[in-house]
């Protein structure tokens, strides 16, 4: 399968890369006052994720989980309202920018690196028992790869034939840590084969790339056949979070990775070399784009934080 | 020919694993998203024969055997509440929780809170703690960990009546309960308990966060749960041909804590014994004995001490653990000290 380029994924790329900038906004005048981690220069894998999930389907995402929630379907507003740390927000101010959790898109995330993949693997086994042909995707990066929770959630997928997609964002560094230098398999990718499962190693700069692989591994689990597990590698633009030094990549590997890996760039390449749109419209697309994002921001910024004595709600269903 | 199918065993004949077994069958055919995973769920029926039975009733899909990968089906239960479903996951030793804890406290608990009210998490986690003669890595309890975590209601019942009944009501909540059992209980049939209900056929729940007192009396208030229900109780029996007179509180619960009826009981004696066989420090008998102060002031109280295991592992030799682990003799003992 061969598809795009298409406008929508470019569309989509802008949007999460300008939902991540709208963010950034948030750190200096600590409007967001914790961490936050962007996944900006990862937006191919989120863009290729869109077009074969379904509203049934649950992705449940890491600490760097913007672009997931987008392609997942939830609200742009709530979500930056959430990150904003909004009463608005989805999680009413309580959850912030690592722990989203949207029912009625079946998306959620954790802080915790690996542990999105075993709640994953719950969703899966409840659309067995449900007989639906809807799939989990458990979603890591390459740190969550060598975690216990990796293993034990792909064995029993793989034991039990679970409609689960294992989607990792090799974006190459745990923090600090290359992954070359931490893993025994020269791919992540290769893991599969230990578990029965589908596995395929992909460019993740390229969303048409990653959308027909995405595809296919979301078309297996679906199929009945077991786990899939796709590994997109990526480069992450920024430091671990805003606020790392990152002086533990060499200058020259940033500019390197900001100059010649940036998906939106190379997109725009592609498209107008394929035809399939002139710069005029993709300029016209993001700018319409970029403006809408202010508006919303402006908006959010005028919602007020949650109320100091609500602080202790929702923690028993008797408080909610 | 005539069939004699032989009758069935007296009610008072069950054991407490066989209670915890028959509460289950009865959340299962009452409600179908509730399921059972675990590591000798299925097959084995449970290592403590808590689960016995179910496989054949319910099926393998919700009586689920799984490999040795508690991270992995602690978190299945995490999905499988978010879609709707109600898991009992067994954690087999209370003490294996330290590979999983992640998925317990990270995210069964706090995914209430942390997602604003959007998602309730109707998991039970039910695991067997307390002694057995296991030593240092299979004889804790824990529960004072539990309940310092916050969002998980942890309840720890002292007789069949109650494993029955707070099961029921552990599996009904939409708020997440650790259900701590007995291994000392366990194998003990209903009719060889001190605190003796009957266990009807038909369903019942105990509520959760309601203490009980077990044996009413005005000298010391003596609080404690699970198997240290009985041993007070033994206590309490040698204590009486002496002249004292012990009010026996069973908290049943350490999340809620039901301080009203200790304060009530507290009132009254004006000596407070909380007796614990988790650890001592940092712990349910400190949290017990500060409420206490809180609520009725220091004055309130003439004499007060707390009994539990002093900040050290379980050992292996039977003369060792009976010097560090409260029994009736100890609680005696204790007792005499805080009247004296």
């Amino acid at each position: 399968m061969n598809t795009g380029p298409t406008l929508e994924r470019f569309r989509r790329m802008v949007e999460m890369r300008h939902f991540d900038e709208a963010c950034l906004e948030g750190v200096p005048g600590f409007e967001i006052h914790g961490e936050l981690h962007t996944g900006i220069g990862q937006e191919a894998i989120g863009a290729g994720m869109a077009e074969s999930l379904r509203p049934g389907d649950a992705v449940v995402s890491t600490h760097r989980n913007h672009s997931h929630a987008l392609a997942k379907g939830v609200a742009l507003r709530p979500l930056l309202a959430e990150i904003f740390e909004k009463e608005t927000g989805l999680c009413r101010g309580r959850g912030g920018h690592m722990h989203p959790f949207d029912p009625a898109t079946n998306f959620s995330a954790t802080g915790i690196v690996g542990a999105s993949l075993p709640v994953a693997l719950g969703y899966a086994y409840g659309y067995r028992l449900r007989g639906t042909d809807d799939v989990a995707v458990g979603v890591t990066g390459d740190g969550g790869v060598n975690t216990g929770g990796f293993h034990e959630t792909l064995n029993m997928a793989g034991a039990w034939k679970l409609p689960l997609v294992v989607l990792v964002e090799n974006n190459l560094y745990g923090i600090s840590v290359p992954i070359e230098a931490v893993s025994a398999t020269a791919t992540l990718a290769e893991r599969a084969a230990a578990y029965g499962a589908w596995g395929r190693k992909v460019d993740g700069t390229d969303p048409d790339i990653v959308a027909d692989a995405f595809a296919e591994a979301v078309a297996h689990a679906r199929s009945g056949r077991g786990p899939a597990l796709l590994e997109a590698t990526c480069f992450r633009f920024r430091g671990h979070f805003e606020g790392d030094h990152d002086n533990y990549r060499p200058r020259e590997e940033k500019q390197r990775i900001r100059r010649d890996h940036d998906p939106l760039i190379l997109y725009r390449a592609k498209l107008t070399a394929a035809g399939v749109a002139d710069q005029a419209t993709l300029e016209a697309v993001a700018a319409q784009s970029k403006a809408a994002m202010a508006a919303l921001l402006a908006e959010v910024r005028a919602d007020a934080q949650p109320e100091a004595a609500g602080a202790l709600r929702y923690r028993f269903v008797e408080e909610a | 020919m005539t069939a004699t199918a032989a009758p069935p065993p007296a009610r008072d004949a069950l054991n407490v694993s066989q209670t915890i077994s028959e509460a289950l069958a009865i959340e299962m055919q009452r409600d179908e998203r509730v399921l059972l995973l675990g590591e000798d769920v299925a097959r084995n029926g449970g290592v403590f024969g808590c689960t016995r039975g179910l496989l054949e009733r319910f099926g393998e899909d919700r009586v689920r055997d799984t490999p040795i990968s508690e991270m992995g089906f602690t978190g299945m239960a995490v999905g499988l509440a978010m879609s709707g479903f109600r898991p009992v996951v067994e954690i087999m030793f209370v003490d294996f929780i330290g590979v999983c804890l992640e998925q317990v406290y990270n995210a069964i608990a706090k995914i209430p809170y942390m997602s604003g009210g959007g998602y309730r998490m109707p998991v039970v986690i039910k695991t067997a703690g307390g002694l057995i003669g296991s030593a240092a890595q299979h004889s804790q309890c824990l529960w004072g960990l539990f309940a310092h975590l916050p969002g998980l209601q942890v309840v720890a019942p002292s007789s069949p009546f109650d494993y029955r009944g707070l099961m029921a009501s552990a599996v009904e909540t939409d708020n997440p309960v650790v259900y701590i059992e007995h291994k000392g209980l366990l194998l003990k049939k209903g009719r060889d308990f001190r605190n003796q209900i009957p266990v009807p056929e038909a369903r019942y729940k105990v509520p959760i966060g309601k203490a009980r007192v077990v044996r009413p009396g005005g000298d010391v208030s003596l609080v404690t749960l699970s198997a240290g229900v009985e041993h007070a109780l033994e206590a309490a029996e040698a204590l009486a041909a002496e002249g004292i007179d012990v009010d026996v509180i069973d908290l049943r619960s350490v999340v809620p804590l039901d301080m009203e009826t200790v304060t009530q009981s507290v009132t009254r004696t004006g000596r407070l014994l909380v007796v614990d066989e988790d650890y001592l420090s940092f712990g349910l008998t400190g949290e017990v004995i500060t409420r206490t102060i809180e609520a009725l002031g220091p004055s309130a109280l003439r004499a007060v001490a707390r009994h539990a295991v002093p900040d050290v592992p379980i050992p292996a030799a039977r003369s060792l653990e009976q010097a560090v682990v409260p029994g009736a003799g100890s609680i005696a003992a204790a007792v005499r000290r805080l009247v004296a």
